[in-house]
């Protein structure tokens, strides 16, 4: 379907459409119902949630970028419980989170932006952080992971502050809260250990 | 209905019909439809390439999972894990059928797999569903139903070998070009108005998120080097141009000086917020292959010494 077909007589060659025209007109107005759907679901409309099912509305929910200002910059984090000292210790879970390990696209990161409160989410986090560092790290097995936020205070404008990075817990200051979100009941931790003895 | 005189008098909702009609099928240089089939896919595997080096991780069983949840509004459609080789067939599928599609090489059918793949791992990894793979499903679909391989590709290369007598194709009926038309002044103003929504007229937003992971060297330095009160002017003008977008793209006299303001908010978002880079280059891209004059497009194309 490459070959111009239609001359129009003033030098232009009009490539054939793939579509009939009457697919062209469906094709139109599935195209006018996606606009539409994007532009009331950015409004605040709950129209499209009655005509759309939820996984084709899914794709209409795109243009509700940075609404928001942020109150204090977010890091999750993770602390296991080592089963060799009983103690909770600082895990550094981007390993086990390869996809955009350094920044806040990966796995980990949006797991706890999503599900910070839904105890079933972050007890499946668990098990897999635990699961996987595990294998990672035999001699330093944990039995399960504490799972919290940092909120790091923004800088006043005019005033940046430090280039952003990774750093340890401890090494925050004290302004920055600390917030747990999910705790490996004691239990479950040492039957974990216990499992691998 | 007719005139007394005998002439055609159409109702108003027809005439309107016919105007918009016109409008959607005005033809339009094959060049913009080019740059699209290039640059949508490209775009998008350039988003995907972190994801499908990890494709274990991403759609198989390797990586973290969230459980069923059982009609959660967070969670569409749950999607179990594939074995790894299916999702490692599946990464490279997809990069097979979005680099076809950029080459231009069966065209279309490529574009229909290229969306479906994308599809499915948008909806497969709610974690790893962002606004460029939302996108990306329809807007290749939109390349699938225009002639997308019709010039500048493998297939309309090997069509004038196989009969180099046949004329090259010069324009393409306008709808799929009015398709990423609309689409980009709806995304604008659709931004723009839940912006308006949110902190965007009373808070200083842009400052408070260049200051966590997004953080680039760029977006540090300006925060170091630009005076407080540019901030301001720069949040105005995002609003401004995205709540306007309608009437900035419809007026023929402002369309190119918001042309070069939506360039110039992509180039810096892609400069300061680390990974949304490949949602700029998306989204700057499309804005230049719907929007730029024929002029300056002829202009570029005569410089790749390319021709009619």
């Amino acid at each position: 379907m490459t070959s111009a077909t239609a001359d129009r007589g003033d030098g232009m060659w009009l490539a054939p459409s793939p579509v009939g025209r009457r697919s062209r007109r469906v094709v139109t107005v599935l195209g006018i119902v996606f606009l539409l759907s994007i532009w009331l679901d950015a409004a605040g409309s709950t129209l499209p949630s009655f005509f759309l099912p939820a996984p084709l509305r899914f794709f209409t929910q795109v243009a509700e970028l940075f609404p928001k200002a942020s109150l204090d910059a977010i890091e999750w984090r993770a602390r296991g419980w080592r089963c060799d000292t009983g103690q909770f210790d600082e895990l550094d879970v981007r390993p086990l989170f390869p996809i955009r390990r350094d920044d806040k696209e990966n796995q980990f990161s949006r797991a706890m932006h999503f599900y910070h409160g839904d105890p079933s989410v972050l007890e499946a986090l668990d098990q897999y952080i635990t699961d996987a560092h595990n294998r990672l790290n035999p001699d330093e097995r944990v039995g399960g992971v504490m799972l919290l936020s940092l909120r790091i205070p923004i800088p006043p404008m005019g005033e940046p502050g430090p280039r952003e990075r990774w750093q340890p817990i401890s090494d925050y200051p004290s302004t920055v809260t600390r917030r747990h979100w999910w705790m490996p009941p004691e239990d479950l931790r040492k039957r974990r250990c216990q499992d691998v003895r | 209905m007719k005139r007394a005189g005998g002439a055609s008098l159409r109702p108003a909702p027809g005439a309107i019909l016919t105007v918009l009609g016109d409008w959607l099928n005005a033809p339009q240089r094959i060049e913009r439809l080019a740059l699209l089939r290039v640059f949508v896919p490209a775009s998008v595997l350039g988003f995907l390439s972190s994801r499908i080096i990890h494709a274990d991780y991403w759609l198989g069983s390797r990586g973290f999972r969230v459980p069923d949840l059982g009609g959660d509004w967070r969670q569409p459609l749950y999607i179990p894990a594939l074995p790894d080789w299916a999702a490692w067939a599946i990464g490279g599928a997809m990069i097979l059928s979005g680099l076809c599609l950029v080459v231009g090489l069966a065209a279309r059918p490529a574009a229909l797999v290229f969306a479906i793949l994308v599809a499915y791992g948008t909806l497969a990894d709610r974690l790893e569903a962002f606004t460029v793979t939302k996108l990306a499903p329809v807007l290749t679909l939109a390349l699938f139903f225009s002639p997308c391989g019709a010039r500048y590709g493998v297939d309309a290369w090997l069509a004038a070998r196989r009969d180099p007598s046949v004329p090259r194709v010069t324009h393409v009926l306008g709808g799929s070009i009015r398709f990423f038309q609309c689409f980009l002044v709806t995304m604008y103003s659709a931004s723009g108005i839940a912006k308006a929504r949110g902190d965007w007229l009373s808070k200083q937003v842009l400052w408070t998120h260049l200051h966590d992971a997004y953080q680039t060297q760029a977006s540090w330095l300006l925060m170091r080097a630009l005076p407080t009160w540019s901030w301001w002017l720069f949040q105005g003008l995002v609003l401004v141009f995205e709540c306007g977008a309608p009437f900035w793209f419809a007026l023929p006299w402002t369309r190119t000086p918001a042309l070069v303001v939506g360039i110039g908010m992509h180039a810096m978002i892609g400069l300061m917020f680390g990974p949304v880079v490949w949602f700029a280059l998306l989204m700057g891209s499309m804005l230049f292959a719907s929007f730029v004059p024929d002029a300056p497009l002829l202009r570029i194309r005569r410089m790749l010494g390319m021709r009619d």
